[in-house]
């Protein structure tokens, strides 16, 4: 039982981390008013690049790299038309859901053929922390992991910091809420917008990246599997905010890791019920939670320099 | 006196057209310097100057007698100017104490010292007597307070020059007084105030010196203790009278309609009514004269329908209205030219017939089988002849109405009300932003529609249009009515008086 549990648990966190690369993305951007569905198609590319690079170079780290610079280069139509252009961020976002995934399984194709042979990579090492990794039970579980999950829990907490204890941050903020407002105080409205594009566009193609080297040793069309729109989910179930965020993370790797578990175990259940159980939770939790909207005021609003 | 600020033959054009025309301007150390003038006579566009939003086309600006540009707010910020905006400024997601170090560049540090910063806010808010709870969020704190964010914000970023826009607009008669007693402290540690206000009773309460804006110039500045109301009036308004080109009716028929005691969003001073009762008889043009934004969009919205009433009652022809519904009042004969012509009035996207016959379009010989299927061929001749009567000008009647000029679109909106031979005319704002052929163009219309006998409600925030047509003359202020006063010789001193709600 002890080791179904601690399974369980360790599936979990690995799970949760792709999840929560994605909605730290989603989470820069929507903060400078910037809604990005986008996600699911930013995180296809980024484990597209992931694996290729790694593939090519023989090293995961550049392969991770190398997915987000292609993350921001995606992502960056969709800041140039919506912040330059005033354009719909949803319509822009939904196109990049398209352009991205087509591109990404063009590229494979060129480069790989359309033969059937499996071409694999060896997966990120997992490095354990000495002297945490002694801890019992959470020990293993949390500190016997690849760089990757301990990046995550750096990003939750320097994201937490930035937001609620910088200046920077605050200004940041304030960009999200009332633009306009921010840039009576100086606060440069537009380069905000920019950057939040950025970030985003590299940490969901970190997200997606990760895939691709910590978790599957190949890249297959679907590998990414609605994680993008999980994670706009788990923005709003995080309240937005990073510790939120996190909890949000856990709770659907757990869902994910308890799928898997469950396929395995029960054979007289079609394994497609089991599949289903994150996206149900994505729905039971937007219903249950989305009502009390609580996000940035200016959200999805494009902004526009006053002009007579 | 010493001089603080001195804005000197300052000139800013739109277009061919002068919102500002070579104003002097100069501010003592310590006074409050209040800017008068109807809607209209250039004080925003002088004080957005002043802030760094526009460019003066003409003219200089003076700081403590060094001469300054000021070409973003940041600057106008470092040279010590600071404003309080109509619409407030302020993050409602964060605190008093987050909005006031937004943006702040005083301190290195990446993270918020906030032991520092809460000491530096609470000594100045301290100083000035600005009573505030750091830790609450914006919307959790009354107007008024966070009308105190906003000049702590603007002291905090070191301002000497306070603009303070219309800044007892949104308040109640206590935080009115809160705010005096501010600003006196204000001065008393020699700051300047620019107070921007239409109530003639404040200003002559509170200021020092008062400029008078007129029509983009500068009329005079005068001393407060050296002058009343009535003077301020008759400089606001500073016309010489010509009377109107329009003979004047008293009509003595039963009303189309009568409102009783509405109240609407009573609580609201800007967007309310308040125990309003009045009528309109047919062949009469009553004109509601008032500085806009006291409840005239919501009265034209109550006598069209459009909203309900929280309290009292609209008697239509002698019968109460149980439902508010804008369908119900045009099948009683009620005409609307509403106060926006293209987010009310027009479907920009739609050809000049299509417009002409939106409120026809079921009817014969427009279409067969109640709009159904349209009757193209007399649309079309319809409107080529709606486009001769009423002098649309316009290539064809297939253009779009979006591309007229304003003149034209607010013709193509006449002819559509006034054909559908209403009993009441509802014309809100009818002639803003039209030339003088126009405007005499819609003035004509209306008295001739009124020799017809229908009833017309002119709201309008041009007191001379008021005077012009008028049978009847109401001034509304905050939502009350203030007065009713004979559109025959009209006594304006007092009904400008009246306007500024004293």
């Amino acid at each position: 039982m002890l080791g179904f549990l601690s399974n369980i648990i360790y599936a979990t966190v690995r799970m949760a981390v792709p999840l929560l690369f994605i909605s730290m993305a989603e989470l820069y951007s929507e903060r400078a008013g910037m809604v990005n569905i986008g996600l699911e198609g930013l995180a296809v590319i980024g484990s597209l690049c992931g694996f290729l690079m790694s593939f090519i170079t023989g090293s995961v780290w550049i392969g991770i790299l190398c997915g987000a610079l292609v993350g921001i280069l995606i992502n960056l139509i969709y800041a140039y038309a919506t912040i330059s252009l005033c354009a719909n961020q949803i319509v822009y976002g939904m196109a990049i859901n398209i352009l991205a995934p087509a591109v990404a399984s063009f590229v494979y194709r060129i480069y790989f053929g359309d033969g059937s042979s499996l071409n694999q990579i060896s997966l990120m090492k997992t490095i354990s922390i000495p002297g945490l990794k002694n801890i019992p039970l959470i020990g293993p579980l949390l500190f016997d992991q690849t760089p990757m999950v301990y990046l995550a829990i750096i990003l939750v907490i320097f994201t937490a910091i930035f937001f609620n204890r910088s200046k920077a941050g605050l200004n940041y903020k304030a960009v999200g809420e009332h633009p306009k407002a921010a840039a009576t105080l100086g606060i440069p409205v537009i380069g905000t917008k920019y950057l939040a594009c950025i970030i985003c566009g590299a940490l969901s193609g970190i997200g997606g990246a990760y895939l691709t080297t910590c978790y599957s040793t190949t890249y297959t069309e679907g590998i990414v599997s609605g994680r993008g729109f999980i994670a706009l989910a788990a923005v709003i179930f995080g309240r937005w905010s990073s510790g939120g965020i996190l909890i949000a993370c856990l709770f659907f790797g757990l869902c994910d890791a308890a799928q898997i578990r469950l396929q395995v175990s029960s054979l007289s259940i079609p394994y497609q019920f089991f599949q289903m159980i994150p996206y149900l939770a994505t729905i039971i939790v937007l219903a249950l939670v989305g009502s009390k909207q609580a996000g940035p005021k200016a959200n999805g609003n494009p902004y526009r320099k006053e002009e007579r | 006196m010493e001089e603080i600020l001195r804005m000197e033959h300052i000139s800013k054009c739109f277009g061919s057209f002068y919102a500002n025309k070579d104003i002097n301007l100069s501010i003592a150390k310590g006074e409050v310097h209040t800017l008068l003038g109807e809607n209209g006579a250039g004080k925003s566009t002088l004080m957005n100057i002043l802030i760094g939003l526009y460019q003066p086309t003409e003219g200089k600006i003076f700081i403590n007698g060094k001469e300054v540009k000021i070409d973003s707010p940041n600057q106008a910020v470092k040279l010590g100017i600071g404003m309080v905006h109509q619409h407030f400024m302020l993050v409602e997601a964060m605190t008093v104490f987050e909005n006031i170090i937004l943006g702040d560049r005083r301190s290195k540090g990446i993270l918020i010292d906030k032991e520092a910063r809460r000491k530096e806010i609470v000594e100045l808010s301290e100083r000035y007597g600005l009573d505030l709870e750091l830790d609450k969020l914006i919307t959790e704190i009354s107007v008024g307070a966070q009308q105190r964010v906003e000049i702590l914000k603007a002291l905090y970023r070191g301002a000497e020059i306070l603009i303070l826009d219309e800044p007892s607009a949104a308040l109640t008669d206590i935080e009115v007084e809160g705010l005096f007693a501010i600003m006196n402290k204000l001065i008393s540690e020699g700051k300047s105030i620019i107070f921007i206000s239409h109530k003639m009773r404040e200003v002559l309460r509170i200021s020092d010196r008062i400029t008078i804006l007129r029509a983009g110039e500068a009329v005079t500045t005068v001393q407060c203790s050296e002058t009343d109301g009535q003077k301020l009036a008759n400089l606001m308004i500073g016309r010489e009278l010509t009377p109107s080109h329009y003979e004047k009716k008293s009509v003595d028929e039963a009303p189309i309609i009568e409102l009783k005691h509405v109240d609407y969003n009573k609580s609201s001073k800007h967007n309310g009514l308040n125990d309003l009762s009045m009528c309109i008889r047919p062949g009469e043009i009553v004109g509601i004269a008032g500085v806009d934004g006291n409840g005239q969009t919501q009265l034209a919205q109550i006598v069209t329908g459009v909203i309900a009433p929280d309290k009292g009652e609209a008697v239509l022809h002698g019968k109460t209205v149980s439902v508010f519904d804008p369908n119900a009042f045009i099948e009683n004969k009620f005409a609307h030219i509403p106060e926006d012509r293209n987010a009310q009035g027009l479907i920009g996207d739609m050809s000049i017939a299509d417009n002409l016959v939106l409120k026809k379009s079921e009817q014969k010989p427009f279409s067969s089988g109640k709009g159904l299927k349209l009757n193209k061929k007399a649309i079309r001749s319809y409107a080529d002849e709606m486009a001769a009567k009423y002098d649309i000008r316009c290539t064809s009647v297939a253009q779009e109405v979006r591309s007229l000029s304003g003149g034209n679109q607010q013709k193509v909106i006449l002819s559509r009300e006034l054909e559908s031979e209403p009993d009441l005319l509802v014309a809100a704002h009818p002639t803003r932003g039209l030339d003088i052929g126009a405007t005499w163009f819609v003035h004509e219309q209306m008295i001739a529609a009124r020799d017809r006998g229908v009833g017309i409600l002119l709201i309008s925030a041009d007191f001379d249009e008021v005077l012009e047509v008028s049978d009847r003359i109401l001034v509304i202020f905050e939502g009350q009515i203030m007065g009713e006063y004979s559109g025959k010789n009209p006594p304006v001193e007092e009904i400008s008086i009246a306007m500024t709600g004293k």
